[in-house]
């Protein structure tokens, strides 16, 4: 039986209806791979005491694409054995409890994409240029993440 | 004022910054060698509310992340300027 090679293969997507798990995890799945790791990122109900109605998010789309596909490309400098990572990212308005980003990291070992989907969620929250806007009952409030590399820096 | 050896740029306004300015994209002609402080001054001469979220905010030039302050930049007609407020995602 020929086996395809099996290229490793990125898979990065901003969309605006509602992420799959079972489409991501299945975009990294691999013959050669025993292990598949997933990260998924939803949305909370409640802020610092207030009821959160939902969120909102949105991109710099082309840079956050090209962001993504730099922290692929580390991930492969550190973690050479993983095979496919696929990051999906939602837009625009996320209900609460549906997912906002979902990260999968196939391998042949689990230690790597364990490792691998952490980095990927680490650095996507410290570098890739996608704002999240939280609802409120009675206001709303343009979130910052601790993680981003130039807040609260002196300038 | 007279801009000698300007340039047009395309300027992208995102979340709070979109907000301030009232707008999400526009094209404004700059000095082609400018500081990306500079850069920021001529940007808030047009959008004067921009200048409470001077200390938070950080530029994507050609997609590149830029500090304000003083690197120079070479600006080329149709480069894309963002200005990019902290970020959230994931």
């Amino acid at each position: 039986m020929e086996e395809s090679e099996d290229v490793p293969k990125d898979f990065v997507k901003l969309k605006c209806e509602k992420l799959s798990v079972d489409e991501v995890s299945e975009l990294v799945v691999s013959p050669y791979c025993g292990a598949v790791s997933l990260f998924i990122g939803t949305t909370r109900n409640n802020f610092e005491g207030k009821k959160v109605i939902h969120l909102e998010y949105e991109a710099y789309t082309s840079m956050a694409e090209t962001e993504i596909k730099k922290i692929c490309r580390n991930v492969r400098q550190k973690w050479p054995s993983v095979k496919h990572i696929a990051v999906h990212h939602r837009l625009g308005v996320v209900p609460i409890t549906e997912a906002s980003v979902i990260i999968a990291v196939s391998s042949p070992h689990r230690t790597e994409s364990l490792e691998a989907v952490m980095y990927c969620i680490n650095t996507l929250k410290a570098s890739v240029p996608i704002w999240k806007k939280e609802i409120y009952e009675d206001e709303y409030s343009w979130k910052e993440n601790k993680e981003c590399f130039w807040a609260n820096s002196e300038n | 004022t007279v801009t000698l050896c300007g340039t047009t740029v395309s300027v992208l306004y995102f979340a709070r910054s979109a907000e301030l300015a009232g707008l999400r994209c526009e094209t404004l002609s700059v000095p082609r060698e400018i500081t990306s402080l500079q850069l920021w001054e001529e940007i808030v001469k047009v959008h004067p509310r921009l200048a409470v979220i001077r200390d938070q905010v950080i530029f994507a030039v050609r997609q590149e992340y830029v500090h304000l302050g003083d690197q120079l930049l070479v600006l080329q007609p149709g480069d894309e300027v963002a200005i990019i407020p902290p970020i959230s995602g994931g």
